[in-house]
């Protein structure tokens, strides 16, 4: 096709997807994986209607889009699924055991890494949850090789019949370069599984075991077929480089500008696992490697335990142990000098922290509730908090949640601290987060009977990765009462200035219910509301409520 | 024979000002421009009114990284002055950077304005743009960052007419009218630097 245009790294991922013929593409949204997704959505909505059958859909959680992906799989098409690699842990029991299973039609997983933690709460490496699985992963450095291992990792994925891993970072994921399509193929599918082939995917035990053997014993065919990618380049002199991902990019770039880079021994991997004995012929041509990978020192703990040569890296300090890796970084590690630039400014420059958006429902649903502790005696709440634009309540002066660990912890976090005895005890969890994984918690929370305050911020979209469609859009007190709270103990108010009163009196009477309490705070995000995100939908509603009154049928 | 110099530009501001669409601009005329370039973006909660920064590599030879070491970057253009001053150092001696006068104070501990751009000033090339008069003048409340830029592309290796196609392709799909007026913020930006060379 040679169709030339700009992409980033995870949009380069999606439309690769896309031409490799995916029957379906799933995903949850989550700094930096967002725009792959909507990307290879876009394209899917983009198609003319009388090409049925593509579907792109937002899942509750990662482990449902996962699963969604794996029935593509399973009924013969191909698939991608889209996550940030903190939402790889909540679809890690999907992930590991599809390793077993196998899949059928090619299944593609797109994680972005966040090292540096510019919007997450970790910075985990997704390689050594491929190396757990015992899968492969892939590792791209450029935008142009997002979209070709992309591709590339479907076959692999068909060839081997495994999930693959196709794993970026933040800096490649956001990075925009141009990107060269090559064919478009149609979604054609493999097919039903015959019926021989059918107990792979059943992972009772006694199946289990046999596919466990037989995923080990696929491992040297995976090594294999993933050799093409990883290059040793001999090079002159004892001195080596052995790169990956963004470190390969990096190095790349630094040897345009000190050409005498470009002759030393070096080892470029870009899939995974690691072939043990290119590692060792790697290994013979050095006393001394500079390893340069993104996030865990993976490479680097290999190198070191298979030979004699002097391992210089994260772990001894040539690089540091945590953050982003930079080409500031390998030129000081390398001993590369730079021509100094400007000075940096002395004054004293604070930082500018990002803020809730002006109007936002957020601050209001907070006020009512510092308010309403206050009314009522309580100076040193203890609130725990949840993931999502309302996060940014623990940041000072407002300092209105304590604890923020993981998607959905909020509630389970109060109810276990109410258990504990601590009165009285907070969670506040946005509507997306609450569908994600906050359903099982408020379960919980409502047969133990304990005396907990349940917020939820209902925006009505995922906010802060760019308002993303909810799944709980229009459902959440339904989705409460089915969980087991009493229609009594459940609220929902408006979160506005004019409405302050009325929400602090309305938390405090939510606070001195003795068991468990739901208040729902529902306001549409204000940068949802500006681009009129919900308007066709909230006028069909509309529509179809008042068609639904005048019709007899109604349940009650 | 190709140089292979890497050139590098540093675009920054405050979550919703622009910095990331400007950074977008510059890297499809300096594309169209038959450069090789990529630009690197943190998106995220940074978009909630917080520092935003990007940035843009381009050579005449193809790259991989496309982010740029301290000292080496070209040419800063900065949407803010307090944004400007924590990105000073990612210039080359010799770089140039175009700033905007009109500070975005809301936020904690805003050192004195009088601070500020006196530390601008210090700086060896720095441009400093009253984009608040100039948005008056051109009745466009929204000029500064177009202004911004045309100040900046007498410093970059780009035609003229490549940078007005790429604006007007940008937004072409806002009207006639928009497509103009942004257009003379770019004038208007591009004449104030022969008003300094001259001077």
């Amino acid at each position: 096709m040679g169709h030339h245009s700009l992409a980033l790294g995870v949009e380069a991922v999606g439309c690769a997807a896309f031409d490799a013929g995916v029957k379906g593409a799933f995903g949850y949204p989550g700094t930096p994986s967002t725009e792959g997704f909507e990307f290879v959505e876009a394209m899917i909505h983009a198609e003319p209607q009388s090409h049925v059958g593509r579907v792109a859909h937002w899942a509750a959680n990662e482990k449902v889009a996962y699963d969604l992906a794996l029935g593509v799989s399973y009924a013969g098409h191909r698939t991608l699924v889209t996550m940030k690699h903190v939402g790889l842990n909540v679809a890690l029991d999907a992930y590991a055991n599809s390793a077993l299973t196998g899949v059928r039609g090619g299944l593609v997983l797109l994680v972005a890494d966040d090292p540096g933690m510019h919007s997450s709460q970790n910075e985990q490496d997704s390689r050594r949850l491929a190396e757990f699985a015992w899968l492969p992963c892939l590792e791209p450095s450029t935008v142009q090789e997002c979209y070709d291992f992309t591709g590339r990792a479907f076959e692999l994925s068909e060839a081997l019949q495994v999930p693959v891993m196709v794993r970026v970072v933040t800096r490649l994921a956001h990075c925009r370069a141009p990107m060269v399509r090559r064919e478009t193929l149609a979604p054609t599918g493999l097919g039903v599984a015959p019926k021989a082939t059918v107990q792979d995917w059943v992972l009772i035990p006694s199946n289990a075991r046999r596919r466990y053997v037989d995923l080990l014993a696929k491992q040297p065919r995976m090594i294999a077929d993933l050799a093409p990618l990883n290059v040793l380049r001999p090079g002159t002199g004892r001195r080596g480089v052995a790169l990956a991902g963004m470190g390969r990019a990096y190095f790349e770039q630094l040897a345009l500008e000190h050409p005498a880079l470009t002759t030393l021994p070096r080892l470029d991997i870009a899939a995974y696992p690691l072939d043990p004995q290119l590692e060792t012929a790697f290994l013979a041509l050095v006393d001394e490697v500079f390893v340069f990978e993104e996030d865990y020192p993976v490479l680097e703990e290999r190198l070191g335990l298979r030979g004699r040569a002097t391992i210089h890296g994260r772990l001894d300090g040539a690089i540091p142990r945590t953050g982003e890796l930079s080409p500031r970084l390998l030129k000081t590690a390398l001993d590369l000098t730079t021509a100094a630039g400007k000075a940096a400014i002395a004054l004293d420059l604070p930082v500018r922290a990002p803020r809730f958006c002006d109007g936002c429902g957020h601050v209001d649903a907070y006020e009512a509730m510092q308010e309403a502790l206050q009314n009522l005696g309580v100076s040193d709440a203890r609130v725990f908090g949840d993931i999502g634009c309302y996060t940014l309540a623990a940041q000072e002066p407002m300092g209105a949640i304590h604890a923020v660990v993981e998607m959905g912890a909020s509630i389970s976090m109060a109810v276990g601290a109410a258990m504990a005895g601590q009165t009285p005890s907070v969670a506040v969890i946005g509507d997306s987060t609450f569908g994600h994984s906050g359903l099982p918690a408020l379960l919980t929370a409502a047969g133990s009977g304990v005396n907990v305050t349940i917020m939820i911020l209902d925006n009505r979209v995922v906010g802060m990765t760019g308002q993303q469609p909810s799944q709980a859009l229009d459902q959440v007190e339904r989705m409460v009462l089915g969980m087991g709270i009493p229609a009594a103990q459940l609220q929902v108010l408006t979160p506005l200035p004019k409405q302050h009163e009325a929400n602090v009196k309305a938390m405090e009477s939510a606070l001195q219910h003795a068991g468990p309490s739901v208040v729902v705070f529902r306001r549409e995000c204000i940068q949802s509301l500006r681009r009129g995100l919900l308007k066709d939908h909230d006028r069909e509603e509309k529509a179809r409520h008042e068609h639904a009154c005048c019709t007899p049928e109604v349940l009650s | 024979m190709s140089d292979p110099r890497i050139h590098g530009i540093v675009l920054c501001g405050v979550g919703g000002q622009g910095a990331l669409s400007l950074a977008q601009v510059v890297l499809e005329a300096l594309r169209r421009s038959k450069l090789h370039a990529l630009q690197s973006e943190i998106h995220g909660m940074s978009q909630r009114g917080g520092s935003v920064h990007a940035q843009v590599c381009f050579s005449e030879v193809p790259l991989s990284s496309p982010i740029i070491d301290e000292g080496c970057a070209d040419l800063l253009i900065a949407l803010e002055p307090l944004e400007a001053l924590r990105y000073v150092a990612m210039l080359r001696l010799d770089g140039h950077l175009v700033v905007s006068e009109e500070p975005q104070t809301d936020m904690a501990g805003y050192p004195p304005l009088d601070d500020v751009y006196a530390a601008l000033k210090a700086v060896r090339g720095a441009h400093l743009v009253d984009t608040e008069d100039l948005a008056r003048r051109l009745n466009h409340r929204q000029a500064g960052g177009m202004a911004l830029l045309g100040m900046a592309s007498k410093f970059l290796p780009v035609a003229e007419a490549t940078w007005r196609a790429v604006i007007s392709e940008r937004f072409e799909a806002k009207g006639a009218r928009v497509t103009e007026k942004n257009l003379q913020a770019f004038d208007a930006g591009r004449g104030l630097v022969q008003e300094t060379v001259g001077a």
